[in-house]
């Protein structure tokens, strides 16, 4: 079993292996000769990125982390502008953030093949929204390719960028959570020369104002071209290796299945035992392609169209019939539902209804009784890691505004300062939004009140927001939060690393993937905008931390605290690599009241309680020896043990 | 003898080694020929939250994740996590579990109660027909060497039961080319504390 990262730079065509769609992705990049690749962590798109970045080097690509997906967009939109191939990647969210410059340069094309990855999250298992993708491909007239699986992830990579080198258009290669973090066999291709040999390889930009400069007078020239493509590119898809039809031939009934929807309903219907159906795999949801399903449609007398959330083949499809005066039944969305992710259960559900027969399982009777027993499971949310700077924060926080403030939060592992005991989020909407959130509040909670029932009435506003969300879109929101005169915390949770999707560094961490790059110190940009207190604090020290969010809460104006630590979970991960040991604490049982503030006020999961004893007690396997718990421990109950734990 | 399909669900606590464990089982499906899909969890649900990981392999396997009512076994890091998937087993299939508690917050605070281990292996056995193969397997792996352990203990066992498809020595052979080399001896004595938990369970 070799290092995933060097399976993925493996030079032995024909091998197999089981790889992560993402990183089979990857490979599929890498087998296509990709010279730049930027883009911005965001689940379930991040293992792209973290492969890329450990074999970049190596295979003599271009890689960054960049600040936001805009960003990344960009510098991944030059490269391939001067002839290289190059590649973005981002959850779908993320492709909001890069809207701006996606829809405002489609128009102007490629030179060399452009590929946008696209993670998108049915069922939001890490996602604030759920939102389609295939819909923005639409949208800005991008086609849209879809895998079935981490092989077919892989070939459809390298097919990605000769597509969009054949049409000098973008494309968009869009995988959902179960593609991206599905692992699978791969067979390894052969790698190009330039890759083996890890040469960089370097492009060529040709002037061309007509094409690069955006004015009203050249877009206007762009928009029936990229109409143009997409029609040729939908012709092109008539005959493109990752749609086909199979099947019964002279079946009446079909089946529609694009991307790894392809999957459930192969399982769905050999779990059926059904046979006389015609399938139409679709690996390209947009645009569909007409030849192929006509050619499809041929003899059938009804079909059912069988896609994860939005109906966007369903509605091309329902479209091109109409047009043809084609008046079977197109089931679709009124048998599969639009919200989150398929399964193979509401494959089989929606096919069996589809075709009168019944399901081969009792989900009923199933139902009832997994209900009964979750009846008696305890919910288990995530949780903030044993010793994780931000529980400190939050816990000075809330007794420093004495839980009286309003607290606009945002995207990051320290969004689960929402959950009890903490209770410290009451308001996350995306990257970047705490500070404009807390500012918007802070206007109209105290904006046109008279000093004196300011005085009185003051709702204290503190926003969270991580290092990472801070380079990533609270820049702009701090700046205006500062111009016009806010008066609000901003506490920027300071752990030197974009924690929740795996670790990647930023500004703040300083470090690059390939060695140092220039840190950029969060205080020294909050004063340089001009906030009115800017400090910074470790919140493992938390009296500290308390006593500056009071001075700060008494200054008006925007006040900035840079509340610094890093990551318990990378400071851990990377001791126990080094073998490293770390204090670990246990609960003195004579000095211990049962006065429960560690769990009711503080909540670290390494502390538990003793239902018989009345006391807190440490899981040593889970605790991570920050020694918090002996800080807010009001009877000195927490100690450390003489011994270390590896 | 090949099987068409077998389906693992392995159910746990972010941090306790799900993924790991399911990376060597799909290794070894991988080695023995079958066509492998695994279906896993990322992002912040891994932050001591419940997490879930399913192996599939066989001769014809298609979607990652295990269809509710089609999981051969569930090996269950931790007791409630194992009942929470428990509606992904089929009838009659298997539970291998830890049955070492841990105690989400929520109970520690008084919002929840934590159930008896008896209450889960009755539910387990009765409502949802399968055998129960529940052990500390914490304890042993602190036998063995080291707490991070658990996870091969619980997979020594699972190659235990009755039509696993995959051969225990073959499994181990993963095991040991994918933990650091100064690991391995632990992790073999903890693969064989699993074995022996199994078998004495099963009576073989
Ligand atoms: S990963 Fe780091 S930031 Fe996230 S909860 Fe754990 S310790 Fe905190
Ligand atoms: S020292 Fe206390 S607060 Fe810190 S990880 Fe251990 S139990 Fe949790």
């Amino acid at each position: 079993m070799a290092k995933v990262t060097d399976m993925v730079l493996w030079d032995k065509p024909g091998e197999k292996v089981l790889l992560l769609g993402n990183q089979a992705i990857a490979r599929g990049a890498l087998e296509a000769n990709i010279a730049v690749y930027a883009a911005y962590p965001g689940t379930p798109s991040s293992e792209l990125t973290d492969t890329m970045a450990i074999v970049a080097k190596k295979a003599g690509v271009y890689m960054e982390y960049s600040t936001n997906e805009k960003v990344a967009f960009e510098t991944a939109l030059a490269a391939a502008w001067s002839g290289l191939r190059a590649m973005t990647a981002m959850k779908h969210v993320g492709l909001n953030v890069a809207a701006d410059t996606f829809l405002s340069s489609v128009g102007m094309g490629v030179e060399g093949g452009f590929v946008i990855m696209v993670a998108d999250d049915p069922s939001m298992w890490s996602s604030q929204n759920e939102q389609d993708t295939r819909v923005y491909g639409k949208f800005a007239n991008v086609p849209v390719l879809e895998p079935s699986s981490p092989h077919e992830a892989k070939e459809m990579t390298e097919y990605a960028f000769e597509l969009s080198e054949k049409f000098k258009h973008f494309v968009i290669l869009r995988t959902t959570t179960r593609t991206s973090h599905a692992r699978g066999d791969v067979v390894l291709g052969e790698l190009p020369e330039e890759i083996k040999q890890g040469k960089r390889k370097f492009g060529k930009f040709n002037k061309d104002p007509n094409r690069f400069v955006d004015v009203p007078a050249n877009a206007r020239k762009f928009h029936p071209i990229i109409l143009e493509k997409i029609e040729k590119i939908r012709e092109e898809f008539n005959n493109m290796p990752f749609n086909w039809i199979e099947g019964d031939e002279s079946a009446k009934v079909g089946i529609i299945a694009p991307g790894l929807a392809y999957a459930y309903v192969k399982e769905a219907l050999h779990w059926l035992g059904v046979e006389n159906v015609k399938v139409l795999k679709l690996g390209t949801p947009f645009p569909v392609p007409y030849g192929l399903l006509e050619k499809f449609m041929d003899g059938l007398e009804k079909v059912l169209i069988v896609e994860e959330l939005e109906p966007v083949v369903e509605e091309q499809v329902k479209t091109w019939a109409y047009d043809r005066g084609l008046r079977i039944p197109i089931h679709g969305k009124d048998l599969v539902p639009r919200v989150y992710e398929m399964t193979t259960r509401r494959a089989v559900t929606a096919i069996a209804k589809f075709l009168g027969i019944d399901v081969p399982l009792d989900y009923g009777e199933l139902d009832a009784k997994y209900n009964k027993a979750l009846e008696i499971v305890p919910p288990r949310p995530p949780s903030l890691c044993p010793a994780c700077p931000h529980r400190n924060s939050f816990y000075a926080i809330k007794k420093a505004t004495r839980a009286r403030g309003i607290y606009p939060s945002d995207i990051g592992c320290y969004t689960l300062g929402l959950l009890p005991p903490l209770n410290a989020v009451d308001t996350t909407v995306a990257m970047g939004g705490s500070i404009g959130i807390a500012h918007g509040l802070e206007i109209a909670q105290h904006g046109s009140m008279s000093e004196e029932q300011r005085k009185k009435e003051k709702k204290i506003i503190v926003a969270t927001i991580g290092d990472s969300t801070f380079y990533h879109t609270g820049l702009p929101a701090l700046a205006n939060a500062i111009y016009n005169r806010s008066n609000i915390l901003i506490v920027v949770l300071d752990n030197l690393v974009t924690a929740m999707t795996g670790d990647q560094p930023n500004p703040s961490t300083g470090q690059t993937p390939h060695g140092m790059g220039k840190r950029i110190p969060i205080e020294d940009v909050a004063k340089a905008m001009g906030a009115d207190f800017v400090e910074v604090v470790d919140p493992y020290d938390t009296k500290k931390t308390y006593e500056v969010m009071k001075k700060a809460l008494e200054v008006e104006g925007v006040s900035v605290v840079v509340s610094r630590q890093v990551c318990a979970l990378y400071k851990i991960g990377q001791m126990r690599r080094r073998g490293e040991k770390w204090p670990i604490y246990y609960v003195d049982e004579d000095a211990c009241t049962g006065c429960k503030v560690c769990i009711n006020a503080y909540g670290c999961p390494a502390i538990y309680w003793d239902e018989e004893r009345k006391q807190a007690r440490i899981e040593p396997s889970m605790c991570w020896g920050c020694g918090g718990c002996a800080q807010i421990c009001p009877f000195g109950a927490f100690k450390p043990v003489e011994e270390g734990e590896e | 003898m090949k099987v068409k399909e077998y389906n693992i669900v392995i159910a746990g606590v972010g941090g306790q080694g799900v993924l790991t464990a399911a990376n060597i089982l799909g290794w070894a499906a991988l080695h023995a020929g079958y066509k492998v899909r695994m279906g896993e969890v990322h992002g912040m649900s891994q932050r001591f939250g419940s997490v879930v990981s399913y192996v599939r392999f066989g001769e014809e396997v298609y979607g990652s994740m295990v269809p509710e009512g089609k999981g051969d076994v569930i090996l269950g890091f931790e007791p409630v996590e194992a009942l929470r998937y428990i509606n992904h087993l089929r009838q009659g299939g298997m539970v291998v579990v830890n049955t070492k508690p841990i105690v989400p917050v929520q109970v520690s605070m008084g919002k929840a109660r934590y159930p008896e281990i008896d209450e889960i292996k009755k539910i387990v056995e009765e409502d949802f027909k399968a055998k129960w193969i529940g052990f500390n397997a914490e304890e042993l792996a602190i036998k063995a060497g080291h707490v991070v352990t658990t996870n091969t203990v619980l997979i020594g066992a699972l190659t235990q039961i009755p039509e696993f498809p995959l051969d225990a020595e073959h499994v181990r052979e993963v095991i040991r080319l994918s933990v650091p080399p100064k690991a391995v001896d632990i992790n073999m004595k903890a693969f064989d504390l699993g074995i022996e938990a199994a078998k004495e369970i099963l009576g073989l």
